[in-house]
Protein backbone atom coordinates (compact mmCIF):
# COMPACT_ATOMS: atom_id res chain seq x y z
CA UNK A 1 0.00 0.00 0.00
CA UNK A 2 1.32 3.42 -0.86
CA UNK A 3 1.20 6.38 1.51
CA UNK A 4 -1.77 7.93 -0.29
CA UNK A 5 -3.76 4.71 -0.15
CA UNK A 6 -3.10 4.40 3.56
CA UNK A 7 -4.17 8.00 4.18
CA UNK A 8 -7.37 7.46 2.18
CA UNK A 9 -8.09 4.22 3.96
CA UNK A 10 -7.51 5.84 7.36
CA UNK A 11 -9.89 8.64 6.42
CA UNK A 12 -12.59 6.10 5.61
CA UNK A 13 -12.02 4.07 8.78
CA UNK A 14 -11.72 6.89 11.25
CA UNK A 15 -13.96 9.55 9.72
CA UNK A 16 -14.36 12.49 12.06
CA UNK A 17 -12.24 10.80 14.74
CA UNK A 18 -9.11 11.70 12.79
CA UNK A 19 -8.62 15.29 13.92
CA UNK A 20 -5.60 15.77 11.69
CA UNK A 21 -4.05 13.55 9.07
CA UNK A 22 -0.82 14.59 7.40
CA UNK A 23 1.68 12.95 5.09
CA UNK A 24 4.63 15.37 5.21
CA UNK A 25 7.25 13.02 3.88
CA UNK A 26 7.60 9.71 2.09
CA UNK A 27 6.72 6.76 4.38
CA UNK A 28 5.70 9.09 7.21
CA UNK A 29 2.12 9.75 8.38
CA UNK A 30 1.00 11.86 11.32
CA UNK A 31 -2.45 11.22 12.76
CA UNK A 32 -4.14 13.10 15.58
CA UNK A 33 -6.96 11.68 17.69
CA UNK A 34 -8.73 12.64 20.91
CA UNK A 35 -7.40 10.95 24.09
CA UNK A 36 -10.60 8.91 24.44
CA UNK A 37 -10.13 7.46 20.94
CA UNK A 38 -6.55 6.37 21.56
CA UNK A 39 -7.01 2.71 22.44
CA UNK A 40 -9.57 1.96 19.68
CA UNK A 41 -7.34 3.69 17.13
CA UNK A 42 -4.25 1.78 18.21
CA UNK A 43 -6.21 -1.49 18.04
CA UNK A 44 -7.37 -0.64 14.53
CA UNK A 45 -3.82 0.22 13.44
CA UNK A 46 -2.48 -3.01 14.87
CA UNK A 47 -5.12 -5.25 13.35
CA UNK A 48 -5.72 -3.65 9.99
CA UNK A 49 -2.56 -1.70 9.14
CA UNK A 50 0.08 -4.07 10.54
CA UNK A 51 1.35 -1.35 12.89
CA UNK A 52 2.12 -3.77 15.72
CA UNK A 53 5.59 -2.40 16.27
CA UNK A 54 5.67 0.55 18.64
CA UNK A 55 9.02 2.26 18.28
CA UNK A 56 8.59 4.60 21.21
CA UNK A 57 6.28 7.10 22.89
CA UNK A 58 7.42 10.67 23.30
CA UNK A 59 5.90 13.62 25.08
CA UNK A 60 6.17 17.34 24.43
CA UNK A 61 5.30 20.08 26.90
CA UNK A 62 3.30 22.65 24.92
CA UNK A 63 2.43 24.90 27.83
CA UNK A 64 -1.33 24.50 28.28
CA UNK A 65 -1.29 20.92 27.04
CA UNK A 66 0.95 17.91 26.81
CA UNK A 67 1.30 16.33 23.42
CA UNK A 68 1.83 12.57 23.49
CA UNK A 69 3.15 10.92 20.35
CA UNK A 70 3.06 7.18 19.68
CA UNK A 71 5.54 6.25 16.98
CA UNK A 72 4.42 3.09 15.19
CA UNK A 73 6.07 1.35 12.31
CA UNK A 74 4.63 -1.07 9.80
CA UNK A 75 6.77 -2.65 7.08
CA UNK A 76 5.66 0.04 4.63
CA UNK A 77 5.12 3.20 6.63
CA UNK A 78 6.06 4.97 9.86
CA UNK A 79 2.88 6.15 11.53
CA UNK A 80 2.79 8.60 14.41
CA UNK A 81 -0.41 8.91 16.44
CA UNK A 82 -0.61 12.03 18.53
CA UNK A 83 -3.02 13.17 21.17
CA UNK A 84 -3.18 16.19 23.43
CA UNK A 85 -4.16 16.18 27.09
CA UNK A 86 -4.72 19.35 29.17
CA UNK A 87 -2.02 20.22 31.65
CA UNK A 88 -4.64 20.69 34.39
CA UNK A 89 -5.81 17.11 34.09
CA UNK A 90 -3.23 15.03 32.24
CA UNK A 91 -4.87 11.60 32.03
CA UNK A 92 -5.17 9.07 29.25
CA UNK A 93 -5.57 5.32 28.96
CA UNK A 94 -2.74 2.83 28.77
CA UNK A 95 -2.26 1.01 25.48
CA UNK A 96 -0.50 -1.92 27.18
CA UNK A 97 -3.51 -4.28 26.76
CA UNK A 98 -3.13 -3.81 22.99
CA UNK A 99 0.65 -3.39 22.69
CA UNK A 100 2.37 -5.06 25.68
CA UNK A 101 5.74 -3.62 24.62
CA UNK A 102 4.59 -0.10 25.50
CA UNK A 103 5.10 -0.56 29.23
CA UNK A 104 8.56 0.98 29.60
CA UNK A 105 7.70 3.99 27.48
CA UNK A 106 4.53 4.67 29.48
CA UNK A 107 6.43 4.44 32.74
CA UNK A 108 8.94 6.94 31.38
CA UNK A 109 6.16 9.34 30.37
CA UNK A 110 4.63 9.25 33.84
CA UNK A 111 7.81 10.16 35.66
CA UNK A 112 9.14 12.69 33.15
CA UNK A 113 5.94 14.68 32.47
CA UNK A 114 3.76 13.96 35.49
CA UNK A 115 0.94 12.56 33.38
CA UNK A 116 -1.27 9.73 34.58
CA UNK A 117 -1.52 6.66 32.41
CA UNK A 118 -4.72 4.97 33.53
CA UNK A 119 -4.64 1.21 33.81
CA UNK A 120 -0.88 0.85 33.46
CA UNK A 121 0.11 -2.64 34.65
CA UNK A 122 3.22 -1.40 36.44
CA UNK A 123 3.31 2.25 37.46
CA UNK A 124 6.73 2.44 39.10
CA UNK A 125 9.38 4.90 38.05
CA UNK A 126 11.67 3.88 35.25
CA UNK A 127 14.77 6.06 35.24
CA UNK A 128 14.48 8.40 38.19
CA UNK A 129 15.85 7.24 41.54
CA UNK A 130 13.67 5.91 44.34
CA UNK A 131 14.33 8.97 46.51
CA UNK A 132 13.41 11.47 43.79
CA UNK A 133 11.03 14.07 45.31
CA UNK A 134 7.37 13.84 44.33
CA UNK A 135 5.96 16.49 42.02
CA UNK A 136 9.26 17.08 40.17
CA UNK A 137 8.91 16.29 36.48
CA UNK A 138 12.17 16.95 34.63
CA UNK A 139 10.97 17.19 31.04
CA UNK A 140 8.36 19.84 31.75
CA UNK A 141 9.54 23.15 30.36
CA UNK A 142 9.18 24.98 33.67
CA UNK A 143 11.44 22.51 35.47
CA UNK A 144 14.99 23.76 35.95
CA UNK A 145 17.79 21.79 37.42
CA UNK A 146 19.17 23.31 40.60
CA UNK A 147 22.41 21.79 41.74
CA UNK A 148 22.11 20.93 45.42
CA UNK A 149 24.53 22.72 47.70
CA UNK A 150 27.61 20.69 48.37
CA UNK A 151 27.91 19.46 51.91
CA UNK A 152 31.35 18.45 53.04
CA UNK A 153 31.17 16.16 56.04
CA UNK A 154 33.04 17.84 58.92
CA UNK A 155 33.05 21.21 57.14
CA UNK A 156 35.80 22.82 55.12
CA UNK A 157 39.18 22.82 56.75
CA UNK B 1 10.47 -20.91 48.26
CA UNK B 2 11.35 -17.89 46.17
CA UNK B 3 14.28 -15.56 46.70
CA UNK B 4 15.29 -12.33 45.05
CA UNK B 5 18.75 -11.83 43.64
CA UNK B 6 19.89 -8.30 42.93
CA UNK B 7 22.30 -8.00 39.98
CA UNK B 8 24.14 -4.80 39.23
CA UNK B 9 24.08 -1.88 38.81
CA UNK B 10 27.71 -0.99 39.24
CA UNK B 11 29.87 -0.98 36.18
CA UNK B 12 31.45 2.40 35.63
CA UNK B 13 33.24 1.45 32.43
CA UNK B 14 30.03 0.94 30.48
CA UNK B 15 27.35 3.22 29.26
CA UNK B 16 24.19 2.31 31.09
CA UNK B 17 24.70 0.18 34.16
CA UNK B 18 21.35 -1.25 35.12
CA UNK B 19 20.11 -3.30 37.97
CA UNK B 20 18.28 -6.58 37.65
CA UNK B 21 16.22 -8.31 40.32
CA UNK B 22 15.82 -11.99 39.73
CA UNK B 23 13.25 -13.95 41.66
CA UNK B 24 14.55 -17.49 41.76
CA UNK B 25 13.26 -20.80 42.91
CA UNK B 26 16.38 -22.86 43.32
CA UNK B 27 18.25 -22.51 40.06
CA UNK B 28 15.24 -21.51 38.00
CA UNK B 29 14.35 -17.87 37.42
CA UNK B 30 10.68 -17.31 38.21
CA UNK B 31 10.57 -13.63 37.46
CA UNK B 32 12.93 -10.88 36.43
CA UNK B 33 12.66 -7.16 36.95
CA UNK B 34 14.81 -4.50 35.32
CA UNK B 35 15.59 -1.33 37.22
CA UNK B 36 16.99 1.36 35.00
CA UNK B 37 18.35 4.78 35.73
CA UNK B 38 21.57 4.16 37.59
CA UNK B 39 23.39 6.13 34.96
CA UNK B 40 20.54 8.34 33.81
CA UNK B 41 22.16 11.51 32.47
CA UNK B 42 19.21 13.72 31.62
CA UNK B 43 20.43 13.98 28.07
CA UNK B 44 17.08 14.87 26.51
CA UNK B 45 16.78 17.88 28.81
CA UNK B 46 20.37 18.88 28.10
CA UNK B 47 19.79 18.71 24.34
CA UNK B 48 17.18 21.46 24.64
CA UNK B 49 19.87 23.85 25.80
CA UNK B 50 22.42 23.14 23.08
CA UNK B 51 22.51 24.31 19.47
CA UNK B 52 21.79 22.07 16.50
CA UNK B 53 25.50 21.67 15.82
CA UNK B 54 26.51 21.02 19.43
CA UNK B 55 23.88 18.31 19.68
CA UNK B 56 25.65 16.16 17.07
CA UNK B 57 28.50 15.72 19.50
CA UNK B 58 26.12 15.24 22.39
CA UNK B 59 24.14 12.49 20.67
CA UNK B 60 27.36 10.84 19.58
CA UNK B 61 28.15 10.37 23.25
CA UNK B 62 24.95 8.46 24.01
CA UNK B 63 26.71 5.21 23.23
CA UNK B 64 30.33 4.15 23.27
CA UNK B 65 30.02 1.29 20.78
CA UNK B 66 27.48 2.49 18.26
CA UNK B 67 28.25 6.19 18.63
CA UNK B 68 27.89 6.81 14.90
CA UNK B 69 24.35 5.42 14.84
CA UNK B 70 22.95 8.07 17.18
CA UNK B 71 24.80 10.90 15.48
CA UNK B 72 23.59 9.71 12.06
CA UNK B 73 20.02 9.29 13.24
CA UNK B 74 20.04 12.83 14.65
CA UNK B 75 21.78 14.37 11.65
CA UNK B 76 19.50 12.81 9.05
CA UNK B 77 16.50 14.11 11.00
CA UNK B 78 17.87 17.64 11.35
CA UNK B 79 18.81 17.72 7.66
CA UNK B 80 15.16 17.03 6.86
CA UNK B 81 14.09 19.84 9.20
CA UNK B 82 16.56 22.27 7.61
CA UNK B 83 15.64 21.04 4.10
CA UNK B 84 19.26 20.30 3.31
CA UNK B 85 20.30 17.90 0.58
CA UNK B 86 23.75 16.53 1.44
CA UNK B 87 25.98 15.69 -1.55
CA UNK B 88 25.96 12.05 -2.57
CA UNK B 89 29.64 11.57 -1.86
CA UNK B 90 29.07 12.80 1.69
CA UNK B 91 26.19 10.37 2.17
CA UNK B 92 28.21 7.45 0.85
CA UNK B 93 31.03 8.20 3.28
CA UNK B 94 28.54 8.57 6.14
CA UNK B 95 26.93 5.19 5.54
CA UNK B 96 30.29 3.60 4.79
CA UNK B 97 31.29 4.49 8.34
CA UNK B 98 27.91 3.09 9.49
CA UNK B 99 28.64 -0.28 7.96
CA UNK B 100 32.20 -0.36 9.28
CA UNK B 101 30.76 0.38 12.69
CA UNK B 102 28.28 -2.48 12.33
CA UNK B 103 31.18 -4.80 11.49
CA UNK B 104 33.17 -3.76 14.55
CA UNK B 105 30.12 -4.02 16.80
CA UNK B 106 29.13 -7.48 15.55
CA UNK B 107 32.70 -8.77 15.80
CA UNK B 108 32.85 -7.46 19.36
CA UNK B 109 29.57 -9.17 20.13
CA UNK B 110 30.62 -12.49 18.58
CA UNK B 111 33.66 -12.46 20.81
CA UNK B 112 31.51 -11.81 23.87
CA UNK B 113 29.14 -14.60 22.90
CA UNK B 114 32.04 -17.00 22.52
CA UNK B 115 33.42 -15.92 25.87
CA UNK B 116 30.11 -16.35 27.69
CA UNK B 117 29.63 -19.77 26.13
CA UNK B 118 33.09 -20.83 27.28
CA UNK B 119 34.73 -20.70 23.86
CA UNK B 120 37.53 -18.28 24.57
CA UNK B 121 39.64 -18.92 21.50
CA UNK B 122 36.69 -17.68 19.44
CA UNK B 123 36.74 -14.52 21.53
CA UNK B 124 40.44 -13.98 20.95
CA UNK B 125 40.19 -14.52 17.19
CA UNK B 126 37.26 -12.16 16.67
CA UNK B 127 38.75 -9.43 18.82
CA UNK B 128 42.03 -9.68 16.95
CA UNK B 129 40.14 -9.17 13.70
CA UNK B 130 38.12 -6.34 15.14
CA UNK B 131 41.39 -4.37 15.26
CA UNK B 132 41.47 -4.40 11.45
CA UNK B 133 38.17 -2.57 11.22
CA UNK B 134 39.04 -0.27 14.13
CA UNK B 135 42.20 0.73 12.25
CA UNK B 136 40.16 1.41 9.13
CA UNK B 137 37.81 3.63 11.11
CA UNK B 138 40.72 5.47 12.63
CA UNK B 139 42.22 5.98 9.21
CA UNK B 140 38.96 7.41 7.82
CA UNK B 141 37.89 9.57 10.75
CA UNK B 142 40.93 10.03 12.95
CA UNK B 143 39.22 8.38 15.93
CA UNK B 144 38.60 4.86 17.09
CA UNK B 145 35.41 5.33 19.11
CA UNK B 146 33.70 8.66 18.57
CA UNK B 147 34.33 9.15 14.88
CA UNK B 148 32.82 12.65 14.73
CA UNK B 149 32.55 12.34 10.98
CA UNK B 150 28.98 13.61 10.70
CA UNK B 151 28.08 17.22 10.36
CA UNK B 152 24.90 18.95 9.28
CA UNK B 153 24.81 18.68 5.51
CA UNK B 154 27.37 15.95 4.99
CA UNK B 155 30.58 14.66 6.53
CA UNK B 156 33.73 16.33 7.78
CA UNK B 157 36.42 14.27 6.07
CA UNK B 158 36.95 12.96 2.58
CA UNK B 159 38.62 9.69 1.65
CA UNK B 160 41.26 9.30 -1.06
CA UNK B 161 42.30 6.50 -3.41
CA UNK B 162 44.92 5.05 -1.05
CA UNK B 163 42.37 4.82 1.73
CA UNK B 164 39.87 3.16 -0.58
CA UNK B 165 42.44 0.48 -1.45
CA UNK B 166 43.17 -0.10 2.23
CA UNK B 167 39.47 -0.48 3.05
CA UNK B 168 39.00 -3.05 0.30
CA UNK B 169 42.07 -4.94 1.42
CA UNK B 170 40.92 -4.97 5.06
CA UNK B 171 37.41 -6.10 4.12
CA UNK B 172 38.79 -8.93 1.96
CA UNK B 173 40.78 -10.22 4.95
CA UNK B 174 37.78 -9.89 7.25
CA UNK B 175 35.50 -11.69 4.83
CA UNK B 176 37.86 -14.65 4.63
CA UNK B 177 38.14 -14.82 8.41
CA UNK B 178 34.39 -14.42 9.02
CA UNK B 179 33.67 -17.28 6.65
CA UNK B 180 36.10 -19.35 8.67
CA UNK B 181 34.25 -18.45 11.90
CA UNK B 182 30.99 -19.42 10.28
CA UNK B 183 32.61 -22.76 9.51
CA UNK B 184 33.92 -23.13 13.10
CA UNK B 185 30.53 -22.25 14.59
CA UNK B 186 28.86 -24.83 12.42
CA UNK B 187 31.36 -27.57 13.21
CA UNK B 188 31.89 -27.16 16.93
CA UNK B 189 29.13 -29.22 18.57
CA UNK B 190 29.88 -28.11 22.13
CA UNK B 191 29.45 -24.45 21.17
CA UNK B 192 26.20 -25.10 19.32
CA UNK B 193 24.87 -27.27 22.15
CA UNK B 194 25.60 -24.55 24.73
CA UNK B 195 23.71 -21.83 22.90
CA UNK B 196 20.85 -23.80 21.32
CA UNK B 197 17.55 -23.55 23.15
CA UNK B 198 18.75 -20.86 25.58
CA UNK B 199 16.73 -17.66 25.95
CA UNK B 200 13.71 -18.59 23.89
CA UNK B 201 11.58 -15.81 22.44
CA UNK B 202 8.76 -16.85 20.15
CA UNK B 203 7.86 -14.85 17.07
CA UNK B 204 4.50 -13.79 18.56
CA UNK B 205 6.20 -12.51 21.70
CA UNK B 206 8.89 -10.71 19.73
CA UNK B 207 6.18 -8.83 17.83
CA UNK B 208 3.99 -8.14 20.87
CA UNK B 209 6.89 -6.88 22.97
CA UNK B 210 8.24 -4.73 20.13
CA UNK B 211 11.67 -6.36 20.03
CA UNK B 212 14.12 -4.84 17.57
CA UNK B 213 17.20 -5.71 15.58
CA UNK B 214 18.96 -9.08 15.60
CA UNK B 215 16.84 -10.24 18.57
CA UNK B 216 13.65 -9.84 16.52
CA UNK B 217 15.25 -11.17 13.35
CA UNK B 218 16.46 -14.28 15.16
CA UNK B 219 12.82 -14.94 16.08
CA UNK B 220 11.78 -14.84 12.45
CA UNK B 221 10.55 -11.23 12.33
CA UNK B 222 11.99 -10.02 9.04
CA UNK B 223 12.32 -6.32 9.77
CA UNK B 224 15.20 -3.99 9.15
CA UNK B 225 15.00 -0.21 8.92
CA UNK B 226 17.52 -0.27 6.11
CA UNK B 227 14.96 -2.18 4.01
CA UNK B 228 11.72 -0.68 5.34
CA UNK B 229 12.64 2.95 5.51
CA UNK B 230 15.82 3.16 3.45
CA UNK B 231 17.60 6.37 4.31
CA UNK B 232 19.58 8.02 1.55
CA UNK B 233 21.77 5.32 0.02
CA UNK B 234 20.45 1.93 1.11
CA UNK B 235 17.83 1.67 -1.63
CA UNK B 236 20.60 1.86 -4.24
CA UNK B 237 22.63 -0.93 -2.69
CA UNK B 238 22.13 -4.63 -2.89
CA UNK B 239 21.95 -6.61 0.35
CA UNK B 240 19.88 -9.27 2.00
CA UNK B 241 17.88 -9.20 5.18
CA UNK B 242 19.21 -11.91 7.49
CA UNK B 243 16.84 -13.89 9.69
CA UNK B 244 16.82 -17.12 11.65
CA UNK B 245 13.88 -19.01 13.04
CA UNK B 246 15.37 -20.91 15.97
CA UNK B 247 14.30 -18.07 18.36
CA UNK B 248 17.25 -18.65 20.74
CA UNK B 249 20.82 -17.50 21.31
CA UNK B 250 21.98 -19.73 18.47
CA UNK B 251 19.71 -17.83 16.11
CA UNK B 252 21.07 -14.51 17.33
CA UNK B 253 24.63 -15.68 16.62
CA UNK B 254 23.67 -16.88 13.14
CA UNK B 255 21.89 -13.60 12.31
CA UNK B 256 24.89 -11.55 13.32
CA UNK B 257 27.41 -13.66 11.41
CA UNK B 258 25.23 -13.42 8.30
CA UNK B 259 24.89 -9.67 8.77
CA UNK B 260 28.66 -9.36 8.94
CA UNK B 261 28.94 -10.92 5.50
CA UNK B 262 26.21 -8.60 4.18
CA UNK B 263 28.02 -5.59 5.63
CA UNK B 264 31.20 -6.54 3.77
CA UNK B 265 29.16 -6.58 0.56
CA UNK B 266 27.75 -3.15 1.36
CA UNK B 267 31.18 -1.71 2.15
CA UNK B 268 32.64 -2.99 -1.10
CA UNK B 269 29.71 -1.63 -3.10
CA UNK B 270 29.99 1.78 -1.45
CA UNK B 271 33.77 2.06 -1.84
CA UNK B 272 33.68 0.95 -5.48
CA UNK B 273 30.71 3.15 -6.36
CA UNK B 274 31.78 6.23 -4.42
CA UNK B 275 30.49 9.23 -6.41
CA UNK B 276 32.62 12.29 -7.11
CA UNK B 277 31.83 15.74 -5.83
CA UNK B 278 31.63 17.67 -2.60
CA UNK B 279 31.23 16.05 0.77
CA UNK B 280 29.29 18.76 2.57
CA UNK B 281 26.91 21.67 2.03
CA UNK B 282 26.64 24.63 4.34
CA UNK B 283 23.94 24.31 6.97
CA UNK B 284 21.91 27.21 8.34
CA UNK B 285 22.18 28.10 12.01
CA UNK B 286 18.44 27.86 12.68
CA UNK B 287 15.73 25.44 11.66
CA UNK B 288 12.15 26.34 10.76
CA UNK B 289 9.45 25.17 13.19
CA UNK B 290 8.54 21.60 12.45
CA UNK B 291 8.97 18.06 13.57
CA UNK B 292 10.58 14.96 12.20
CA UNK B 293 10.90 11.29 13.12
CA UNK B 294 14.20 9.75 12.13
CA UNK B 295 14.87 6.00 12.14
CA UNK B 296 18.12 4.20 11.64
CA UNK B 297 19.21 0.58 11.90
CA UNK B 298 21.96 0.53 14.51
CA UNK B 299 23.96 -2.66 15.04
CA UNK B 300 21.61 -3.50 17.92
CA UNK B 301 18.38 -2.66 16.14
CA UNK B 302 16.09 0.19 15.36
CA UNK B 303 17.17 3.54 16.68
CA UNK B 304 14.59 6.32 16.65
CA UNK B 305 14.89 10.07 17.27
CA UNK B 306 11.95 12.45 17.40
CA UNK B 307 13.08 16.03 16.83
CA UNK B 308 10.89 19.11 17.17
CA UNK B 309 12.09 22.56 16.15
CA UNK B 310 10.65 25.90 17.27
CA UNK B 311 12.44 28.22 14.85
CA UNK B 312 15.46 28.96 17.04
CA UNK B 313 18.96 27.55 16.91
CA UNK B 314 18.10 24.96 19.55
CA UNK B 315 15.69 22.01 19.44
CA UNK B 316 12.39 22.29 21.26
CA UNK B 317 12.48 18.59 22.02
CA UNK B 318 14.77 15.69 21.22
CA UNK B 319 13.52 12.24 22.10
CA UNK B 320 15.96 9.38 21.79
CA UNK B 321 15.12 5.71 21.99
CA UNK B 322 18.11 3.44 21.83
CA UNK B 323 17.59 -0.14 20.62
CA UNK B 324 18.61 -1.74 23.91
CA UNK B 325 15.62 -0.18 25.71
CA UNK B 326 13.31 -1.62 23.07
CA UNK B 327 14.65 -5.09 23.82
CA UNK B 328 14.27 -5.04 27.60
CA UNK B 329 10.64 -6.25 27.79
CA UNK B 330 11.63 -9.19 25.58
CA UNK B 331 14.69 -9.91 27.74
CA UNK B 332 12.55 -10.23 30.86
CA UNK B 333 10.55 -12.89 29.06
CA UNK B 334 13.69 -14.69 27.86
CA UNK B 335 15.08 -14.83 31.38
CA UNK B 336 11.90 -16.34 32.84
CA UNK B 337 12.07 -20.11 33.22
CA UNK B 338 15.77 -19.96 32.48
CA UNK B 339 18.62 -20.87 34.80
CA UNK B 340 20.74 -18.49 36.85
CA UNK B 341 23.72 -19.86 34.99
CA UNK B 342 22.22 -18.72 31.68
CA UNK B 343 21.82 -15.06 32.74
CA UNK B 344 25.17 -13.92 31.30
CA UNK B 345 24.52 -15.68 28.00
CA UNK B 346 20.94 -14.46 27.59
CA UNK B 347 21.86 -10.95 28.59
CA UNK B 348 24.84 -10.83 26.30
CA UNK B 349 22.69 -12.14 23.47
CA UNK B 350 20.63 -8.96 23.25
CA UNK B 351 23.97 -7.16 22.93
CA UNK B 352 23.18 -4.63 25.61
CA UNK B 353 25.16 -1.43 25.61
CA UNK B 354 25.46 -2.07 29.29
CA UNK B 355 27.21 -5.12 30.53
CA UNK B 356 26.12 -4.46 34.03
CA UNK B 357 26.18 -8.18 34.56
CA UNK B 358 29.98 -8.24 34.73
CA UNK B 359 30.36 -7.03 38.31
CA UNK B 360 29.00 -8.84 41.32
CA UNK B 361 25.90 -10.82 42.03
CA UNK B 362 24.51 -11.64 45.44
CA UNK B 363 23.25 -15.17 45.51
CA UNK B 364 20.83 -16.22 48.18
CA UNK B 365 20.79 -19.94 48.83
CA UNK B 366 17.26 -21.25 48.55
CA UNK B 367 17.67 -23.74 51.37
CA UNK B 368 19.65 -21.94 54.04
CA UNK B 369 19.03 -18.30 53.13
CA UNK B 370 22.75 -17.54 53.22
CA UNK B 371 23.97 -14.68 51.08
CA UNK B 372 27.11 -15.01 49.08
CA UNK B 373 28.66 -12.48 46.77
CA UNK B 374 30.07 -13.94 43.58
CA UNK B 375 31.64 -12.34 40.57
CA UNK B 376 30.02 -12.80 37.18
CA UNK B 377 33.07 -14.83 36.13
CA UNK B 378 32.26 -17.35 38.83
CA UNK B 379 28.70 -17.50 37.61
CA UNK B 380 30.04 -18.19 34.16
CA UNK B 381 32.20 -20.96 35.54
CA UNK B 382 29.13 -22.46 37.21
CA UNK B 383 27.35 -22.19 33.89
CA UNK B 384 30.12 -24.10 32.16
CA UNK B 385 30.11 -26.76 34.86
CA UNK B 386 26.37 -27.16 34.50
CA UNK B 387 26.59 -27.37 30.74
CA UNK B 388 29.31 -29.99 31.02
CA UNK B 389 27.03 -32.28 32.99
CA UNK B 390 23.98 -31.63 30.87
CA UNK B 391 23.25 -34.11 28.12
CA UNK B 392 24.57 -32.81 24.81
CA UNK B 393 21.72 -31.64 22.66
CA UNK B 394 22.42 -34.06 19.86
CA UNK B 395 19.79 -32.59 17.58
CA UNK B 396 21.15 -29.03 17.77
CA UNK B 397 22.80 -28.18 14.49
CA UNK B 398 24.04 -24.98 12.94
CA UNK B 399 21.36 -23.87 10.45
CA UNK B 400 23.03 -23.38 7.09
Amino acid sequence: MSDIEIVESLKRDLGAKALELANPDRRRIFLKVAPAELVPTVTLLRDKYDCAHLSTISGVDKGETFEILYHFASPVVGLTVRTEVPRAEPRFASICPVIPGAILYERELQEMFGVTVEGIPDGRRLNLPDDWPDGQYPLRKDWKHVRPEEVIPGGKS
Amino acid sequence: MNFQIPIGPQHPALKEPISLRMTVDGEVIVDADIRLGYNHRGLEKLAEEKTWLQNIYLTERICGICSHSHATCYVQGVEKLMELAPPRRGLYIRYLVSELERVHSHLLWLGVAGHEAGFDSFFMYTWRDREIVMDLLEMISGNRVHYAINTLGGVRRDIDEGQKAKILEGVATLRKRSEYYFHIGANEPSFVARIAGVGLLSKEDAIALCAVGPVARASGVARDVRKEDPCAVYDELDFELCTADSCDVLGRVVVRVKELLQSYNLIEQMVKGLPDGDIVVKAPRKAKPGEVVSRYEAPRGENIHYIKANGSDKPERLKVRAPTLGNYPATVLMLRKGFIADIPLIFAAIDPCICCAERTVTLVGARNGEESVVRMDDLRRQALARAKNAPVKGNAVWPF
